[in-house]
């Protein structure tokens, strides 16, 4: 007899539909799974074998054949092992069969016939529910994650026993009572806690109105790591769809999800990072730095020390804001829009310029270099930051978190309704000719850049960039053009000519 | 065959060198690490350049002697590996620069032109622009508008050319569109690092780039203090932008002082390290120098009245400045005042009660009028 299955393998951040298909037919009794099944699903056939013994099923002593269609499509993780159980299950009539039409199955057996998460149920779900699926049966746990996508009935089935009771029309088990959804915590460092270095925190919040990615340059010990750790609290909290996005990510990285994500990410690596772990490796491997920062913010520190390979990465995602990896037999998209905060020291001695620098002209120029290049060509504004002194440590902060969101939040809006036709919504992210159609800029404004640009202050690259930067701060200043201030600010906030 | 004659006798008009002198600057390339280990002692190693071939082989030949002897025999008789060519001249040329004519000048100049054009260019009056090997974004600063004055008032610059200082000097002369001599402390068709190619290259074209080392010979320790020697009795007045208190930074002003040159220096601030040198020099006794009308004034003292015929005296300071800086409206001025005084980053010019954005606006206004540069790590500087 034959009985089918709907399942899902989770290949990238997409979860793919598989069909899995169990003949028993007389002959000489055995279970073979074919369909490009990886370890993990071939060893399915113990864990099924004595799941369903285990939870007082009959086994049958037959010639037992399973197949995962598409039989193209390699399939991995122990997420099959319930659509495989239940299909065998209705394939000898022990189940009725109506159940599995409707409803797709998702989770591990234990050899007690237990039903574990079994792979990332947010991005299953959401799979089922494209795929027209009615149901999906999971694990008490991963049931709360499959709950957050709408329109899904989702039951969960704490053993095969449940399952089969749910596939023959009964009620799923009850969901343990979770802990309250992560929310914008009390313990996320707050901008009050920056007391002086007025300049850098404006040009945070610069950034963080607009999108645009972000440098902070100065000697050790000035606060850049404390500034960048602030940012997620000064950013919106993500939207629904935004947060869908993230979580899904972060449950794919293995993180458990209690409920939607409504921080922002904030990731921050190593500088021994490899381009692989920035970007991402090879299929089933661990989801890179740049796509964890998703909608969020990468910060890398001491950027002068990281990898040339590394930095050469981040390029695809900073441009597209996606990051399309293609290994020998194994492609795929994965998106990672993130603003980027690179800190480092001016120099290695962190005086750059001044008399009290000790660096050699050798030193200065490979500082230099290093930090010229193609991913400091995205960079749109440097904040210069000083030791604060004695003066510096009782200054006041320049504004709360709560204040600065508030006016990231307004200027966003703003950027929102002026770019409402086109299909970025933020100043950081638009290219020349639609920041040419949106600029609005005072003729003084603009006759102020062109005057920069021919005085060699900035080259084409660097006067888009300015006009940009000069957008964002007319936005935060609730302005409707662009005026001379706003370019005057933007120009002292411009990457050093090297960079440009 | 070269153009090369008998020793001692000028060579012929366009033709370049004399043997001996060709043979002698080929003797001190296959010295170089003796060389480099005598010039320790600043003092004794001028007087060793100052001797004749064989002479030089007895002093520091050592075991090497013999050998010496039969390759400098074998120069001065036979095939010379280096051709003399229409941009050499020895010193028996009558095209080499008079200011040189001391005992141990080099005998031997290989230029990037035609010694036409450096006859030229030392005829007017010379200023050397030297400093630390190290400087700050202020002595770069100074360096560049000194020597962009000086070019335009008809004064020719001369300065090395390793080091960020001497860099800003030529980069200076350049945007006066002016002419430079360049001291080369490695053969002068080795080009130097990646970063001084493009300059090097403006230089050339209407200056000159010098060293009295075949072509290409690389830089050594030595060839450091003779070039030094070299520009400290090329020029008239050397000005020092900024010193530290070494005698690494101090040698070049020891040699200027030797040959009666006028020594002059900028004065930094007094807790400035990279200063400590230039105060040094004006407390005992060197000019000091605000600016490009100081230098002139120095060189019309040092010789004569007629001196300093040609050039042009007419605003030295006010070159490339769009505004002078009393009909500036009273926000940019006090900025720019504070800009002045060493606040220049953005957080120091808000600390004088500006706003934060007004700040930005007056820096950035300024710079665009040309009145300050922004340096790195943020600060901005004034220009001169």
């Amino acid at each position: 007899m034959l009985a089918r299955a709907h399942a899902f393998t989770v290949d990238g951040l997409h979860a793919r539909h598989v069909m899995v298909e169990v003949d028993v037919r007389p002959g000489l009794p055995g279970f073979a799974i074919v369909g490009l099944a990886d370890a993990a699903v071939r060893e399915a056939r113990e864990r099924v074998r004595a799941a369903i013994l285990n939870s007082g099923f009959e086994f049958p002593a037959r010639r037992i054949t399973a197949n995962l269609a598409p039989a193209d499509l390699p399939k991995a993780g122990p997420g099959l092992d319930l659509a495989l159980a239940c299909a065998l299950l209705a394939a000898t009539g022990q189940i009725a069969g109506e159940g599995l039409q409707s409803h797709a199955l998702l989770g591990e057996l234990g050899l007690d016939g237990a039903v574990r998460r079994g792979g990332s149920t947010l991005a299953v779900a959401d799979a089922a529910r494209r795929a027209g699926l009615r149901g999906l049966v999971v694990s008490p746990p991963g049931a709360h994650e499959a709950g957050l996508i709408e329109g899904l009935h989702v039951a969960a089935a704490s053993s095969l026993r449940s399952a089969a009771r749910v596939l023959n029309g009964g009620a799923g088990d009850p969901v343990p009572a979770s802990a309250a959804l992560e929310r914008t915590g009390t313990a996320e460092p707050a901008l009050e806690e920056v007391r002086g270095q007025h300049h850098a925190v404006r040009a945070l919040v610069i950034a963080a109105a607009g999108a645009h990615n972000v440098m902070l340059s100065g000697p050790p010990g000035t606060g850049k790591t404390m500034l960048a750790l602030r940012m997620p609290s000064i950013l919106p909290p993500l939207s629904t769809a935004e947060a869908v996005e993230v979580t899904r990510i972060h449950s794919l990285g293995g993180a458990r999800v209690v409920g939607l994500r409504s921080r922002r990410p904030f990731r921050a690596p190593h500088h021994t990072v490899t381009a692989a772990g920035l970007v991402g490796g090879a299929r089933g491997g661990v989801l890179g730095e740049a796509v964890l920062a998703h909608n969020g913010v990468l910060f890398l520190d001491e950027i002068s020390e990281f990898a040339r390979s590394a930095i050469q990465a981040l390029r695809q995602p900073l441009e597209e804001g996606r990051i399309a990896i293609a290994r020998a037999r194994y492609a795929a998209v994965y998106p990672a829009r993130f603003i980027l905060i690179a800190a480092t020291n001016p120099c290695p001695c962190g005086y750059a310029g001044g008399e009290r620098c000790t660096c050699s002209e050798s030193e200065l120029a490979r500082q230099r270099r290093r930090l010229s290049g193609p991913l400091l060509e995205r960079i749109d504004l440097v904040a210069h930051m000083r030791e604060p002194g004695t003066a510096g440590a009782d200054a006041p902060p320049l504004s709360s978190s709560a204040l600065a969101r508030e006016q990231v939040a307004a200027a966003r809006e703003r950027q929102a309704s002026r770019l409402a036709r086109e299909p970025e919504s933020l100043n950081g992210h638009l290219g020349p000719s639609a920041l040419a159609r949106h600029l609005l800029a005072e003729p003084r404004a603009e006759e102020m850049v062109r005057h920069a640009a021919e005085a060699g202050l900035l080259s084409a690259r660097g006067a888009h960039r300015v006009m940009r930067v000069a957008r964002t701060i007319a936005d935060l200043g609730a302005s409707e053009r662009v005026r001379t201030q706003d370019v005057g600010a933007a120009l002292a906030l411009r990457p050093e000519a090297a960079l440009a | 065959m070269s153009p090369g004659t008998a020793p001692g006798r000028p060579p012929e008009s366009g033709a370049g060198a004399c043997r001996a002198c060709i043979a002698h600057s080929l003797l001190l390339a296959s010295l170089g690490g003796v060389l480099d280990r005598c010039s320790g002692d600043r003092g004794r190693f001028l007087d060793l350049l100052a001797l004749e071939g064989e002479a030089l082989i007895a002093a520091i030949g050592g075991r090497r002697s013999q050998e010496l002897h039969r390759q400098l025999r074998d120069m001065l008789s036979g095939e010379l590996p280096v051709a003399a060519d229409a941009r050499s001249l020895c010193r028996h040329d009558p095209r080499y620069p008079a200011a040189l004519h001391e005992p141990n000048a080099p005998r031997m100049l290989y230029l990037t032109c035609g010694p036409a054009r450096l006859q030229l260019l030392t005829t007017a009056p010379v200023v050397a622009i030297a400093g630390a090997g190290r400087c700050s974004d202020y002595g770069a600063e100074v360096s560049r508008s000194l020597a962009r004055g000086l070019a335009a008032a008809g004064v020719t610059v001369a300065a090395g050319l390793g080091d960020r200082l001497s860099r800003a000097a030529h980069e200076g002369v350049l945007e006066a569109q002016g002419a430079s001599i360049a001291v080369a402390t490695c053969g002068s068709d080795r080009a130097f690092s990646a970063r001084s190619r493009v300059l090097l290259a403006g230089v050339r074209l209407r200056g000159c780039v010098l060293s009295e080392l075949p072509r290409d010979y690389p830089s050594r320790r030595w060839t450091v203090q003779a070039a030094h020697r070299v520009l400290g009795e090329l020029a008239g007045v050397l000005v020092v932008v900024e010193a530290q208190e070494s005698p690494r930074d101090l040698a070049l002003c020891g040699v200027a002082r030797a040959r009666g040159r006028t020594v002059a220096a900028v004065p930094g601030r007094v807790t400035s390290p990279l200063s400590a040198g230039s105060h040094r020099l004006l407390l005992d006794g060197a000019s000091l120098v605000r600016g490009p009308g100081d230098v002139l004034e120095l060189l019309s003292a040092a010789s004569g009245s007629d001196a300093g015929a040609g050039c042009d005296r007419a605003g030295p300071g006010a070159a490339g400045r769009a505004l002078p800086p009393d009909r500036l409206d009273r926000r940019l001025r006090s900025v720019l005042e504070a800009v002045g005084a060493g606040d220049g980053t953005p957080e120091e010019v808000s600390r004088g009660g500006v706003s934060a954005g007004q700040a930005l606006l007056a820096l950035s206004e300024l710079e665009l009028l040309g009145m300050v540069v922004r340096g790195a790590g943020g600060r901005y500087l004034p220009r001169l």
